[in-house]
């Protein structure tokens, strides 16, 4: 088990080591440069260019600047070439903003999906698996901002309340639960959002792991020992079943600093994808590239977890 | 059984508890009609955040937007794009040039002069009434003053860059004895002032100082180097234009600072400090000294001759008192930053600053809001909303579903949607023109663009009415020449090619081009073949690529289009001169320099003349136009200048597109007149490309006014 832990960390700091090489490469490859590098704006002499590219050390040779970046992101002194704002600070104001959205979200995906999964199984072939099968495909292939979009209409038009932003505009004079409500519910419609894909497919995955052991020869043991109906399915099939998705749970970890940049910006929310994404327009290198790494991070983290994780809860595996 | 219940129990709590959430939240009619301090705000919705809350530092819109409000520049341009005071009271132009007395030349008359025989030759013919034109005449009676400098011995230290690597510089000690100078005051900036001199004080008198003479070097040098180094140090002439501000007396930074000469001075300081890397450098660089004479006047001396620099003092003019060297060091120390790697970039007054606008920085909350409190000392009265907000909501769809519930006052309009709102009783709506302009460049370095005559018939072949008509929702005008429309620069006699692919036809086959069986156009069996290239990502220049295309199809030119990422269209693209033809717009500004954009030293990779446009006589008005003074000189200058690229057509200029806006008609003018009654008038759009000239003036009103027509 330690020598496990071990040999997984090592693994996984390599693997670290050429992320941070790739993505380091991509990003100073792709074409486009920082807008402070604009050329095409007048007021932009060369000179002007010449000494922003100093100062970024754009001028150096790309492993010297690699040297630099990670130099400073791990001492904690990058900033944003967009505003000179510490990266890590803004990266965690941003990570707090979004968070709330995640949990909900993650909340509601799994805590919809296995009822609905489940009920397709036992009742396979019946109307209600037929439409739940209809809808699952619906909302996977329906585009997210077009969902969005007929839903704030919806909502805005039958309720004329307000759905942007983390908060309602203008709000200062309110006690603190409403306050404390008034946040929840803009939270509801952008988790809803971002909740239909996943519980759609998860539940398909519910329903295909419930199919596969209930054909297993121990639930027909289970139900020709006399077991009740309930106790076959909850227990003894449930819980085989739900193997798989132990380690689905490790790896929705990276989820929390990607964010949705569609649904972020759809709905005002000054969150973590949307400011990636803005990152990426102005080409800000430092906070591209520490977001990149947290998250690399976060995969490694969380596959190295859904290990743990699987040890734990199968007892058949020994790693 | 537990686990059955838990699974259908917990997500009916979670959705339950989301749900219930509805019955707290306020409602549009409860933020916006029925709270009256809504009447006192002002909202603007915006799709990008600001980046930095600095006017020496920022470089996007939305930043200037905010310090538009938070700071105010000495000057800045009224309703007719004329100048008008803020921060300054009153402002003079004038000239000091100098000149060395050349001891080699003859003065015809004369003989070689000293400078006292100088002077009184000049003195002389300035109030002698023998005839001279009319332009040295007036070069001679705008002097005011002549004054002798005697000559000088000094020492100067240059640095060349070294042959050897490591060592960067090498200095260079130059022993100088300059000759006697001579120093005319002018009433008037006169570019041509030397060019009339030499009428009578010999052709060559200017021309044939020579600098090398009185420079001695103590290291060997390159005769080139040497030479040019003389001249740099010695010009045989120097026309420096002097700008003297005077400034508005009690105005009061929001921390209730007053505003003197030293801020002023201090800002420039900021903007060439090359540490603080600010983007506005260049249009500062001219400026040779800037002198506080007292608290209340600043002296600005500049190296040439050049007229964009007056315009360039509408930057906000920022606190010394909080961000001098002192201040500086002292947040640095309290962040626990290194003092001396610690400049403006990094001060946290950047994200709150402080200025002497009419609006006074509250808080910003990083794409949500910035909002910005009525600075009530404000110099010129306080301004009628108490706060403006400016929100950002980065989806369009977003925007316009908050301003019919009233929670935004104003956004980004797009064309088609003013068209539905146009009619609605409720709201107001204005258009105007941009500064900008959208067009085809050609490159004229390649066969068939070299040619006036293939350029004016593609022209020709395009019907920029329907593009304006169906692209634009009929939201732009045609523009012929490369100044903003509606500037007295635009020479509005030119008038813009008419649509005539017969006639278009017909001036090819002069250039050699005739259509052969298939159609195609021919010149010594090669088919007219090109390639019309623009950015993606832009709907208006995609669908204008579509129709050039297939107008240009018509008459039998075989066009290929691309449609490039913007990065790689500007840098493989553009930047390198490779391409045929493309599609482009310039947004600029008042000052009419075209200097970057047509000037033929411009041409090389990067630079902005990417179509290499080459004109000697246009080169020769492009430089006299940034180096007058006098407006009506100037436009005088353009319209020549504008007729002539009109007639070259380097570019088929299309439209100049207008911005459109929507507001809800409760939103007035407000007025105190003399007899203090209270005047409401409507909003008018004005030349400055906006409708927000008054906004200091605006307010809602409970209920929409009724006003007659005429407004």
């Amino acid at each position: 088990m330690l020598s496990f832990i071990g040999r997984s960390v090592i693994q996984k700091i390599v693997t670290l080591f050429f992320v941070s090489i790739v993505s380091f490469l991509i990003i100073h490859m792709a074409p486009g440069k920082p807008s402070q590098v604009d050329p095409l704006n007048p007021k932009f002499t060369p000179e002007m260019v010449e000494r922003f590219r100093k100062e970024f050390h754009l001028d150096k040779p790309l492993y010297t600047q690699y040297f630099y970046f990670y130099h400073d992101l791990f001492t904690g002194k990058t900033v944003s070439w967009k505003d000179n704002q510490p990266v890590l600070a803004k990266i965690f104001e941003r990570f707090l903003n979004s968070l709330p959205l995640f949990i909900v979200g993650t909340i509601l995906t799994w805590t919809l999906s296995f009822p609905v999964g489940i009920r397709s199984a036992l009742h396979r072939g019946g109307l209600y698996d037929r439409s739940a099968t209809f809808f699952s495909y619906l909302f996977i292939s329906i585009p997210g901002f077009f969902f969005a979009y007929i839903l704030i209409i919806f909502v805005v038009n039958s309720f004329h309340v307000p759905v942007i932003g983390m908060e309602t505009f203008g709000l200062e004079s309110l006690s603190w639960q409403r306050m404390f409500m008034d946040r929840i519910w803009h939270l509801l419609i952008p988790s809803i959002l971002g909740a239909t894909g996943g519980i759609a497919v998860l539940s398909r995955y519910v329903r295909s792991q419930m199919l596969e052991v209930e054909g297993q020869d121990y639930v027909r043991t289970a139900k020709a020992k006399g077991l009740t109906a309930e106790q076959v399915h909850y227990k003894h099939a449930l819980r085989n079943a739900l193997l798989p998705f132990v380690t689905m749970f490790g790896l929705i970890l990276p989820g929390l600093i990607g964010g949705s940049v569609i649904i972020e910006s759809i709905f005002s929310w000054p969150g973590m994808g949307r400011m990636a994404y803005e990152a990426i327009l102005a080409r800000d290198y430092p906070i591209i590239l520490t977001v990149n790494f947290i998250s690399a991070v976060l995969v490694l983290g969380g596959t190295f977890v859904s290990d743990l994780l699987y040890m734990v809860v199968d007892p058949r595996i020994r790693l | 059984m537990t686990i059955r219940r838990v699974l259908i129990y917990a997500p009916i709590f979670v959705i339950v508890f989301l749900l219930q959430s509805y019955f707290w939240v306020p409602t549009y009619e409860e933020q916006s009609r029925g709270n009256p301090d809504r009447l006192n705000e002002y909202i603007a919705a915006s799709i990008g955040d600001a980046q930095i809350l600095n006017p020496v530092l920022s470089s996007d819109s939305a930043s200037s937007q905010i310090e538009s409000m938070v700071f105010e520049g000495l000057l800045d341009r009224d309703e007719n794009l004329s100048f008008r005071g803020r921060l300054a009271q009153s402002w003079e132009i004038f000239e000091e040039a100098f000149f060395y007395v050349n001891d080699s030349s003859i003065i015809p008359g004369v003989g070689v002069a000293d400078a006292d025989q100088i002077i009184r030759f000049l003195k002389k013919e300035q109030h002698s009434k023998i005839y001279k034109d009319s332009s040295l005449n007036a070069s001679l009676n705008n002097i005011k003053d002549i004054s002798f400098i005697p000559s000088d011995e000094f020492v100067v230290t240059k640095h060349a860059e070294s042959p050897v690597k490591d060592q960067k510089y090498k200095e260079i000690k130059i022993q100088v004895s300059a000759p006697a100078r001579l120093k005319l005051t002018l009433a008037r900036v006169d570019q041509d002032l030397f060019q009339n001199l030499a009428k009578i004080l010999g052709d060559d008198f200017f021309n044939s100082f020579q600098a090398e003479k009185y420079i001695n070097t103590f290291q060997p040098l390159e005769e080139e180097q040497f030479s040019q180094y003389a001249k740099e140090i010695l010009p045989s002439t120097e026309q420096n234009p002097v700008l003297i501000f005077h400034l508005r007396p009690n105005v009061r930074f929001h921390d209730g600072h007053l505003l003197d000469a030293y801020d002023v001075k201090f800002t420039y300081d900021a903007i060439i400090n090359p540490k603080n890397l600010s983007p506005r450098i260049s249009d500062y660089e001219p400026i040779k000294t800037i002198e506080v004479n007292d608290p209340m006047t600043v002296r600005i001396v500049y190296k040439r001759l050049y007229s964009p620099a007056v315009g360039t003092w509408a930057i906000g003019i920022l606190p010394e008192h909080l961000l001098n060297r002192q201040s500086l060091r002292q947040e640095a120390i309290d962040a626990g930053r290194d003092p001396n790697n610690f400049s403006m970039r990094e001060s946290s007054f950047n994200r709150h600053p402080i200025g002497c606008g009419p609006y006074k920085f509250r808080e910003w909350k990083p794409d949500q809001y910035i909002s910005l409190d009525c600075f009530d000392d404000y110099w010129e009265g306080s301004p009628n909303y108490k706060q403006y907000i400016y929100r950002i909501i980065p989806d369009l769809l977003t925007q316009e579903m908050e301003f019919y519930a009233g929670t935004v006052d104003s956004y980004g309009v797009q064309p088609h949607q003013v068209k539905r709102l146009k009619n609605d009783p409720a709201y107001q709506s204005f258009s105007g023109l941009s500064f900008g302009y959208t067009y085809i460049g050609y490159n004229m370095r390649r066969a068939p663009f070299n040619d006036v005559r293939v350029r004016m018939a593609l022209g020709m072949a395009i019907d920029v009415e329907k593009i304006i008509k169906y692209v634009l929702y009929g939201e732009g005008e045609r523009i012929t020449g490369p100044f903003a429309k509606q500037t007295d620069y635009y020479n509005h006699s030119i008038k813009p090619i008419s649509y005539d692919p017969e006639g278009a036809l017909m001036l090819l086959k002069e250039a050699g081009w005739e259509r052969n069986a298939k159609g195609w156009l021919e010149k010594d069996g090669k088919r007219l073949q090109f390639t019309l290239i623009t950015n993606s990502g832009n709907d208006l220049r995609k669908s204008i690529l579509a129709i050039t295309q297939e107008a240009w199809k018509q008459i039998g030119i075989d066009v290929r289009t691309d449609l490039l990422e913007w990065a790689v269209f500007i840098q493989e693209r553009v930047d390198k001169a490779d391409f045929d033809a493309l599609i482009l717009g310039w947004s600029m500004g008042i000052e009419p320099d075209l200097y970057q954009i047509w000037h033929s030293s411009q041409d090389n990779p990067y630079q902005l003349n990417f179509v290499g446009y080459n004109n000697p006589i246009a080169d020769d008005l492009i430089v006299k136009i940034r180096k007058e003074y006098d407006h009506n000189k100037q436009v005088g200058f353009c319209h020549r200048l504008h007729d002539i690229i009109a007639k070259d057509q380097p570019y088929t200029f299309l439209y100049v597109p207008k911005w459109t806006a929507v507001l809800d008609k409760k939103i007035v003018i407000k007025e105190t007149d003399l007899k203090g009654t209270i005047v409401y008038k409507k909003i008018k759009p004005t030349k400055t490309g906006s409708y927000t000239f008054h906004f200091n003036k605006w307010i809602k009103l409970p209920e929409a006014p009724d006003f007659d027509p005429e407004g």
